[in-house]
């Protein structure tokens, strides 16, 4: 057991936080303070990931020959945890490289590589995720958009919701039923379509989570050529499982919360509010908490760089993870009082990312099941 | 980074497991409390095969200390395993006769261990004291959390200084023995309730077939698992005050939350004496309360990080 980061990945996060003090512009926090999927940072990504593209850094953990550098999962989490805590200026970038290039990757035809993955090394790629339907949520596998077969093409109908960053997406990776006759986890395949074709519809649902954050997609007869289908035909739910498992600790949120702890830390010694013990103790117990859902994401991170299959450790570290981000938003509340209650303050951006914390990526109640299932493998029924 | 454990790890936890299962188990815990006794043939036989010094090895070192505490916790040994392996080497640079018991000068009440110790450090603030003990000297006192406890005349004038300073490193490396101690402890407790309710049944099926337990114990499991890493994570490091507060703090709040949810899935079998349930949960409540307890690690958890120097 060995917990040194190495002299190279020292290096490189102390390059990437120079970097990152060069060119975030010195109204970034004013900028970030609407999440990773406002307009304003969507704007900012477009010349940040390129820059971050052409130093090697956006897709380093990639094989070579899709542009990246072959760089360990280690490397991946560094540029993660130093993104999220500043509020992620990759905006919906970030999860190209987490999840959707690696899912390509794995499942895609040679032309799909060819197509999908060097927009995304270079940082031009916008994607959204069509997962969630107004009746399938924690259910993913009752889902209904149906694709049904028609020659060459799927004819695409249905909807999506909860589909953040479809606003601006170029490309949604979206999970459709291509079996009518099918239910549960057969006959799902998964389609990378193309968000300007004809029948595509997006209304926004306005949410006190932030404007322009949550959307409904509708699909009226959007014919989607068969080779936009990712992996076999009615064998996409095996596509969705190994995406999820990358995505479910793709964020490094604890990162954030760290940070938003050592700010708060920050502002309550300015106020004097540091060395009163019960402040003092709430400081200590999220951080403790933070602590520990750093420790059980590397535990991920850990088993990924062995090549080692998807495990539960994946939900125990998410888990963690909204323990964390909850606690450190309820201590922010705690330390302003109804300072808190005014947009943009401090304290409210942080409550306003960590409300989503144990619903966004599949709830708790949905890794606390699979956490049931294969880590303490208790019975079924 | 390298998050598993290496070959020589595997096998020093071989090595400890095989000693333990010939010496320890919670049917020897029960046995000894019912007679308020120490373990001294398990001591014997750990200290025989090196593990109680294993900090200090060659080729080992501190996490390996950390790994033995926890099995040997797991495995309900009588012994003051944590104080040994862990805080001695650390504190007094060489392995102290056990049993070693740890107090300070503001403890009140019972100490593990001070009536059958031959050692007892002591936090007196900047410095600690080493301070051998005669046999008889602590008055034992009963107890129900299955420790042998004693109250130990506390006399900041008797033993040696270990120097300034080793006040804050008894502090920092008695809260990584107290959750490695911990970690081993919840570990083994939702091991037995999670065997108990597979195999209970009522209203026609097993009850750990319920989703509304099912959470309960996957939160425990949650909070064993971070307890864990943060332990090993911290001795890797050599018990950094802040890591070790932070261990220490979120062992005590696991601890407490996992003997609730253990003894509440149990129902009242888990009280009883017939199951083994208590011999690891009533630990857990006397490791909580000990070196400040829950609300001083979080309090020197963030001493540490944002009022130190």
């Amino acid at each position: 057991m060995d917990f040194d980061w190495t002299g190279e990945d020292l290096a490189f996060r102390r390059e990437l936080r120079d970097f990152l003090a060069d060119v975030l512009p010195a109204n970034w926090e004013e900028m970030s303070k609407d999440g990773p999927g406002s307009d304003v940072q969507a704007e900012f990504s477009k010349s940040f990931c390129p820059k971050l593209a052409e130093r090697g850094w956006l897709t380093q953990n990639w094989p070579a020959e899709y542009g990246g550098r072959d760089a360990s999962a280690w490397r991946h989490i560094i540029l993660g945890e130093e993104m999220w805590r500043i509020g992620e200026p990759r905006s919906s970038q970030y999860m190209n490289v987490n999840w959707v290039g690696p899912t390509i990757m794995k499942f895609g035809s040679e032309q799909q590589k060819r197509t999908h993955l060097p927009p995304i090394a270079r940082g031009e790629a916008f994607w959204c995720q069509g997962f969630s339907e107004p009746e399938a949520g924690s259910d993913l596998v009752s889902l209904r958009t149906l694709a049904l077969r028609d020659g060459d093409h799927y004819v695409v109908n249905g909807s999506k919701i909860w589909t953040s960053y479809v606003n601006r997406a170029q490309h949604c990776f979206l999970v459709v039923r291509s079996d009518p006759e099918s239910s549960r986890h057969r006959g799902i395949s998964v389609l990378l379509c193309p968000m300007d074709l004809p029948g595509i519809e997006v209304r926004e649902i306005p949410s006190v989570v932030g404007d322009r954050y949550f959307f409904e997609v509708f699909f009226s007869d959007v014919k989607v050529p068969v080779g936009c289908r990712l992996g076999a035909e009615n064998e996409g739910w095996d596509v969705v499982t190994y995406s999820l498992a990358f995505e479910r600790v793709g964020a490094a949120r604890y990162a954030r919360a760290e940070l938003t702890l050592d700010e708060l830390a920050k502002l309550a010694a300015q106020r004097g509010s540091l060395e009163d013990p019960r402040i003092l103790e709430k400081l200590g117990e999220a951080r403790a908490l933070c602590e520990a859902a750093r420790l059980l994401t590397y535990r991920v991170i850990d088993l990924r760089e062995k090549g080692r299959p998807p495990s539960a450790d994946t939900n125990v570290a998410r888990v963690a993870g909204t323990m964390a981000e909850r606690a450190v938003a309820e201590l922010a509340f705690e330390i302003f009082g109804p300072e808190a209650l005014e947009y943009g303050h401090f304290a409210e951006a942080h409550f306003r990312l960590a409300m989503t914390a144990g619903v966004a990526v599949g709830t708790t109640e949905v890794n606390l099941n699979l956490v049931s299932s294969r880590f303490l493998d208790l019975p079924r029924e | 980074m390298d998050l598993d454990l290496s070959q020589d790890q595997r096998a020093v936890l071989e090595a400890v497991a095989q000693l333990l299962e010939q010496h320890a188990g919670a049917a020897r815990a029960i046995e000894l409390d019912a007679k308020g006794e120490v373990d001294g043939a398990l001591d014997a036989a750990l200290a025989e095969a090196g593990f109680t010094d294993i900090a200090l090895g060659d080729e080992t070192g501190f996490l390996e200390a950390a790994l033995v505490t926890e099995a040997v916790s797991a495995a309900a040994g009588v012994v003051s395993i944590g104080a040994q392996a862990l805080v001695a080497p650390a504190v007094a640079g060489r392995p102290l006769p056990g049993p070693v018991a740890l107090t300070s000068l503001t403890h009140r009440g019972p100490v593990r261990f001070a009536a059958h110790a031959r050692s007892l450090l002591l936090d007196c603030g900047d410095e600690a004291r080493l301070i051998s003990l005669e046999p008889g000297e602590a008055r034992p006192v009963r107890s129900n959390f299955m420790l042998p406890m004693g109250i130990p005349e506390i006399d900041a004038s008797r033993g040696k200084s270990l120097g300034a300073g080793s006040g804050q490193r008894l502090r920092d490396w008695w809260r990584l023995a107290l959750a490695a101690e911990a970690s081993g402890a919840m570990g083994a407790a939702l091991d037995v309730t999670v065997e108990y309710v597979k195999r209970r049944r009522q209203f026609g099926r097993a009850i750990g077939s319920f989703q509304a337990l099912q959470h309960r114990l996957s939160q425990c499991a949650v909070q064993r698992e971070a307890t864990r890493w943060l332990v090993y994570e911290t001795a890797y490091k050599g018990a950094p005050s802040a890591a070790a507060a932070a261990a220490a703090a979120y062992a005590a709040a696991a601890s407490n939350q996992i003997f609730a949810e253990t003894h509440q899935l149990t129902g009242a079998m888990g009280f009883t004496r017939e199951h083994d349930l208590h011999v690891w949960s009533m630990r857990l409540q006397a490791l909580r309360l000990e070196a400040g307890g829950q609300g001083g690690h979080r309090r020197a958890a963030a001493e540490a990080r944002w009022l130190a120097g």
